[in-house]
């Protein structure tokens, strides 16, 4: 499934198949199955490698430990993050897919609703994604954290849709049914 | 047989009652509350007025055109107004502290050294004590890696200021302890090559040096002067986790009063002048000294003659009069804090400034109750009432006290007070049948005004606050509630609440956007509720007690809207169970709780014996 082009400044070590954790400090980051790999860029050519860093920095900052999963089964947002917060120890998971779009999620809600949700791809910023590393882990030290302001553009539906469409088409092609969601070790570059 | 309605205009409701009077008596049937449309008192108030007696009458099936009579109460116009002013403020010079209190400052310890600007860290030589400034736009990374470098070459670094939130991320990544402080907004204008100290307390501690003057004077070695100069640096960096002190020649901290104007209160026997800026307390003693109050002014130019002047020209449009012929009745001042920002602050640091709120409550003796009973005549005869006469009752507080005596258990000599949202008003049925009366100024709206500026938070939020138990939802299936107990849910609850300060209102849950706790939240609400209900229940009684002696009243009976309140009339109470007096909130026909009760007392007076 997985192609051997190594993206830039990011590669996903796996680990093995993805267990529950323990640790009540825990948020999971879970990455959509081209994350890292066949894609290394979102819709608006963010790094792979920059979102992942920004949103575990964000997840550091506030003293909580990360731990990153990719799914192969599937490719829906709202599955990929609610997979992730039932893998968490404190029930707390950040779902992405490839193209950026980004939820919030806790394991006792219902799979389609959502802590937080940023459905517009081509708005997301490194900024954003550092402000979700946060919130997620404020939410999993029981704090209440004001949600991070979500940006809505009229234009950006008309503008992106085709490319979204696509990029999802894209991703739902490596898609292995029935796959377990594996635990990865990302290998970030840092800046210079 | 007659259909007949009465109909009180009230500050924020409108209430009414219908009645058939028989020959051998009253017979209540429904009871109607709408809000009032427009200021009370005036045409504006009709489209309330019909409202109200159309759901009267829909509760009991009359048909409109039955109707015989309206009696409306002779409202003496009462306005309040509200105006809060700050009377202190805090200023830093020279860019001398940095106290902002970042939710995740890194490392812990105290440092002391040279300011260096980051970029200029490769020419320090070993051994130099600094303190590293990183302005914002270096990556976490970056940082570290500099500060790790600085490190090995020897350099003493003993602290760092960070512009990004990146402390954490930081200490993470170099080999040695130090303090970290970050989120410093304005970090570029951190000076560089002064002598500074950086302080972070380890997790659930404050910082115990910078906050005590004696201990910035030992890391700066100053003298007895110097060190009275810099104590408000100390005591502006109490109680928080984190701290940057930098010694520049002539930066300091001041605590500033602003002049916000002196009230002149004219009383029966004398004219006495205050200044705002003395408190809550000072003025509500001047208050008493002159009472009764004739009238009050506040200083022109100033921010309290604003306050009154806007307060008289309202009331003066409201009833037709000139500006001058408008005196204040009442005023009511609570002390109070409101965060603000720091003047001068590096990083956006937010000191709670004392303020002064004001409520004030105007009254004139003739409200232009006739021509809005002409109004209300005009209106129902047009809408199907051929017959109706509107009749001017009589005066309100005679009106309320009969209300409120048919609540079963009590008996003169009874006080009603009436808890609205713009003044809480008392008056007193003796047990020879006289009544004696008193407006004072201050009530519901004040206590909203009051939550919104303390927790900073908007009015419709406060409002929330004010009317609602406090919980917190702990997981999507469990609410602890402001009293320790927790509440269980089969249903998840919505995402909207989890892991959020709500209010409980009938409504449903509704999150309060806070970071403070619900403690502290239950705390500025109660605070709030008794500096305002129970400051005036005490005011009001003892203005109304034979005596001036509340040992001397027997019963208390609670009205009007706050009286719904679920914890202002358990604090009345608990006020007033020294004095031996039975309060409580009142039961108006033994059905209606504390509203309807001017509306009742209306249909009593006409039909009754």
């Amino acid at each position: 499934m997985a192609t051997a082009v190594v993206p830039p400044g990011i590669s996903l070590r796996e680990i093995g198949t993805a267990g529950r954790g323990v640790r009540p400090d825990e948020v999971v980051l879970a990455l959509s199955p081209g994350f890292a790999g066949f894609f290394t860029k979102t819709i608006v050519d963010i790094p792979h490698a920059e979102v992942v860093r920004q949103i575990l920095a964000g997840v550091e900052e506030q003293g909580v430990h990360a731990r990153v999963v990719q799914l192969h089964a599937t490719a829906d947002l709202a599955a990929v993050a609610h997979t992730g917060a039932r893998l968490s120890g404190s029930g707390i998971g950040i779902g992405v897919l490839s193209r950026g779009t980004t939820m919030i999620h806790q394991k006792d809600l219902p799979r389609l609703s959502s802590l937080e949700l940023f459905p517009q791809s081509p708005l997301m910023t490194p900024e954003i994604y550092r402000a979700i590393g946060r919130n997620a882990a404020q939410y999993a030290k029981g704090d209440s954290p004001q949600p991070v302001p979500t940006l809505n553009d009229q234009m950006a539906r008309p503008r992106w849709q085709a490319k979204a469409a696509l990029l999802h088409l894209k991703e739902c092609e490596l898609l292995v049914k029935g796959a377990p969601a594996t635990e990865v070790d990302p290998v970030i570059e840092d800046p210079a | 047989m007659s259909l007949v309605v009465g109909v009180d205009i009230g500050n924020s409701t409108t209430e009414a009652c219908a009645a058939r009077l028989t020959g051998n008596g009253i017979e209540f049937l429904g009871s109607g509350l709408v809000p009032t449309t427009g200021t009370k008192g005036t045409t504006a108030n009709v489209d309330g007025v019909e409202a109200a007696v159309r759901a009267a009458l829909r509760t009991t099936r009359a048909p409109l055109g039955e109707l015989a009579r309206v009696f409306v109460n002779e409202a003496t116009p009462v306005i309040s107004g509200l105006a809060m002013e700050t009377i202190t403020e805090t200023l830093i010079t020279e860019s001398t502290m940095i106290g902002h209190d970042p939710r995740t400052p890194g490392g812990a310890g105290l440092g002391v050294g040279i300011t260096v600007p980051f970029a200029a860290l490769d020419e320090c030589s070993p051994g130099e004590a600094v303190i590293a400034v990183v302005p914002a736009g270096v990556d976490f990374a970056v940082a570290a890696k500099g500060l790790e470098a600085a490190l090995e070459r020897g350099v003493g670094l003993r602290g760092a200021v960070l512009g990004n939130d990146d402390a954490v991320l930081v200490a993470n990544r170099i080999s040695r302890v130090i303090p970290i402080v970050d989120e410093v907004r304005l970090v570029d204008a951190v000076p560089a090559g002064m002598t500074a100290a950086v302080e972070v307390a380890s997790p659930g501690r404050t910082i115990r040096t910078l906050s005590n003057a004696y201990g910035i004077a030992g890391l700066f070695s100053l003298d007895a002067d110097q060190t009275r100069a810099i104590s408000p640096v100390a005591r502006a960096l109490t109680g928080i986790r984190s701290a940057v002190v930098v010694r520049t020649p002539s930066g300091e901290v001041s605590d500033r009063r602003i002049p916000a104007g002196t009230l002149e209160l004219r009383g029966g026997s004398a004219v006495l002048r205050i200044d705002v800026g003395e408190g809550a307390e000072a003025i509500m003693a001047a208050v008493g000294r002159v009472a009764p109050l004739d009238d009050a002014s506040g200083e022109a130019g100033t921010n309290v003659g604003g306050m009154t002047a806007a307060v008289k020209q309202n009331m003066a449009d409201v009833c037709g009069l000139e500006v001058a012929q408008v005196r204040i009745g009442d005023l009511l001042a609570v002390d109070t804090f409101v965060p603000q920002e720091v003047r001068g602050g590096l990083a956006g640091e937010v000191a709670l400034e004392n303020a002064v709120a004001l409520a004030t409550m105007v009254r004139t003796s003739h409200g232009p109750m006739r021509q809005v009973a002409r109004a209300i005549a005009e209106r129902l005869r047009r809408e199907g009432a051929p017959d109706v006469e509107v009749v001017i009752g009589g005066v309100e507080a005679e009106m309320a006290t009969r209300g409120a005596l048919t609540t079963p258990g009590t008996d003169r000599p009874l006080v009603v007070l009436d808890l609205g949202g713009g003044s809480t008003d008392a008056a007193l049925a003796g047990a020879d049948g006289t009544v004696t009366t008193v407006h004072l100024a201050g009530a519901g709206d004040l206590v909203t005004r009051l939550i919104a500026s303390e927790l900073g938070v908007e009015r419709d939020v406060a409002e929330n606050v004010k009317r609602s138990p406090l919980a917190r939802a702990e997981s999507f299936f469990h609410l602890r509630l402001e009293d320790g107990t927790v509440r269980f849910f089969g249903e998840p609850l919505p995402p909207t609440v989890f892991a959020r300060v709500v209010a409980l209102t009938e409504q449903g849950l509704v999150p309060i956007p806070t970071r403070h706790s619900v403690d502290r939240v239950r705390d500025v609400r109660r605070t709030a509720k008794q500096r305002v209900f129970v400051v005036n229940a005490l005011r009001a009684l003892a203005r109304v007690a034979p005596y001036r002696d509340l040992r001397q009243i027997g019963f208390v009976v609670l009205l009007g809207g706050s009286a719904l309140d679920f914890e202002i009339p358990e604090l009345i109470a608990d006020a007033l169970a020294p004095y031996g007096i039975v309060c409580g909130t009142g039961n108006v026909r033994g059905s209606e709780g504390p509203r309807n009760a001017v509306a009742s007392g209306l249909v009593l007076a006409q039909g009754g014996p």
